[in-house]
């Protein structure tokens, strides 16, 4: 089977031929658009589409790989994404495409997560279970602001993915509370108890690294 | 700590509550040394986290193949991707199982639905596009439906500031040249911001004047590139390139197009004919002394 192409070749759009690319011979410059036939609706659909997802790409990455182990998982999930964007985009979704791209992102995350857990037959993740007493004393304040970026890392990579995100959402991507509960599906008031709790689960991995009490 | 006011704290800390709770809060915060600890641990810890930079991002590669799958069409092989193999002309996703079948599935399911629904007109009714409309220098095609797009959406600027120290900066990392932005204030022309666009599958820098009553969106991008208005001279070889305006209209709306300084410039707007040739002759002397 050849590789898979992705091109947009609607049966018949209204009115509009199937858009094909000339191929250029090797070595020569791309083919300007002017050579191209003709414009559809759907062009003027694609490019709003580019034009919604292509700004954001280096979001949807970065919330995807802090959802999955690596690099090329990452990138494959964001693929996912993309081509379900490109699915459910209607010309219209410009309000927030940001919020709506790491919404689908994350979506196909969870999705591929339930199936995987399904396949191992693991429970599904129960919040309840992880909102548990804490140990220990809190970590003082400058010695979390110490905290260097490795230790960081690991500890929000070691929450569970409902904290993971709300985290990567609020204190990487900056969202505002009423576009993490849009992209996490839940309402402000679980976004703000799930921060609280993520901050508190961070606050305490660091301090069992030994945040607190001065050694590395 | 006994207090139950966790989410409430972080809350605070992201500027998240309501005028009533935050007085509420803060008179709390001065009587409670324990909220007050907990308040400054989660504000040492957003700052840390803020420090250590912790965002992931795509390597280049990585970036040129999820910006392929979104064109869906080919992309010509980086110029600067120094020692990496030319790009292949039409595009592959990745080869694997799920992303084989996930675009089968696609495929078969985007041609059913394109069939069956009908786009609304995306222009106002009295200027739909028709056959007759699209030319083969689409370029300027594009530019129109760019400008009315973006007034329809009330947002013709992502970035807003008369500032051009603001706007410029803005298309960094956005960008792969840097837009020159330029102050036409003192020609009447005040600058309103900027925002980014695709035209001929680039990202290029559009920047919102207005003039007047009605407002021009100025696309400006490298003139080495392969979409000079068509019949301008080839690209240049040395020296600041120059070719004279080009004047036309589109359903309405007024357009100006020329290469200079190495750089091609598009402008449309529905103002007067006589209004865009002195946004034009403005915008060229700014250029030309910049």
């Amino acid at each position: 089977m050849r590789a898979a192409t992705l091109t947009l070749a609607p049966a018949s759009a209204a009115g509009g031929r199937p858009r094909k690319l000339p191929r250029p011979a090797a070595g020569e410059a791309p083919a300007r658009l002017e050579d191209m036939p003709s414009r559809t609706d759907e062009d003027l659909r694609r490019r709003r589409f580019e034009a919604a997802v292509l700004p954001h790409l280096d979001a949807a990455y970065n919330l995807a790989r802090w959802l999955v182990r690596d690099d090329a998982e990452a990138e494959d999930l964001v693929q996912t994404a993309c081509l379900r964007a490109l699915r459910f985009f209607d010309g219209a979704t410009a309000t927030n495409p940001r919020a709506w791209l790491l919404t689908i992102v994350r979506n196909a995350f969870y999705s591929s997560l339930d199936r995987r857990r399904a396949d191992a037959g693991a429970a599904p993740f129960d919040e309840a279970l992880h909102t548990g007493e804490r140990g220990g004393p809190d970590p003082e304040a400058h010695l979390l602001r110490r905290a260097d970026a490795a230790h960081l890392r690991q500890a929000i990579a070691a929450l569970a993915p409902v904290f993971r995100e709300v985290i990567v959402l609020r204190e990487i991507e900056g969202l505002a509370y009423r576009e993490i509960a849009e992209v996490a599906g839940v309402p402000i008031g679980t976004v703000m108890s799930r921060l609280a709790r993520a901050r508190q689960h961070l606050q305490d991995h660091l301090a069992a690294q030994g945040l607190d009490g001065g050694r590395p | 700590m006994t207090c139950d006011r966790a989410p409430q704290l972080s809350a605070y800390l992201d500027g998240e509550l309501d005028l009533s709770a935050t007085l509420d809060l803060e008179s709390h915060l001065e009587t409670c040394p324990a909220c007050a600890a907990q308040l400054a641990a989660h504000r040492a810890l957003h700052e840390a986290i803020a420090a250590a930079d912790l965002r992931h991002h795509p390597s280049p590669e990585q970036l040129r193949r999820l910006r392929r799958a979104v064109r869906g069409r080919s992309a010509p092989a980086a110029p600067t991707a120094a020692g990496a193999p030319p790009a292949s002309r039409t595009l592959r996703l990745p080869a694997t199982p799920r992303l084989r079948a996930a675009a089968a599935i696609f495929l078969v399911a985007a041609a059913g639905w394109l069939v069956g629904r009908r786009w609304p007109a995306p222009l106002p009714p009295t200027a739909a596009p028709t056959a007759a409309d699209v030319a083969p220098s689409d370029v300027a095609e594009q530019v129109v439906a760019s400008h009315v797009r973006a007034l329809l959406a009330g947002r013709p600027a992502d970035v807003v500031s008369t500032d051009r120290h603001t706007v410029k900066p803005w298309f960094a990392g956005r960008l792969d040249y840097a837009p020159p932005v330029l102050d036409l204030a003192p020609a009447g022309f005040p600058l309103l911001g900027g925002r980014l666009e695709y035209l001929a599958g680039q990202p290029v820098a559009a920047l919102v004047y207005r003039a007047g009553n009605h407002l021009v969106s100025l696309f400006v991008w490298p003139a080495t590139r392969s979409q000079a208005p068509a019949g301008a001279p080839a690209p240049p070889s040395a020296g600041p390139a120059r070719t004279p305006t080009r004047t036309s209209a589109r359903r309405g709306y007024q357009l100006r197009t020329w290469t200079q300084s190495n750089m091609t410039w598009w402008a449309v707007s529905d103002a007067a004919p006589e209004a865009l040739d002195a946004f034009t002759r403005a915008l060229k002397a700014a250029s030309s002394s910049s």
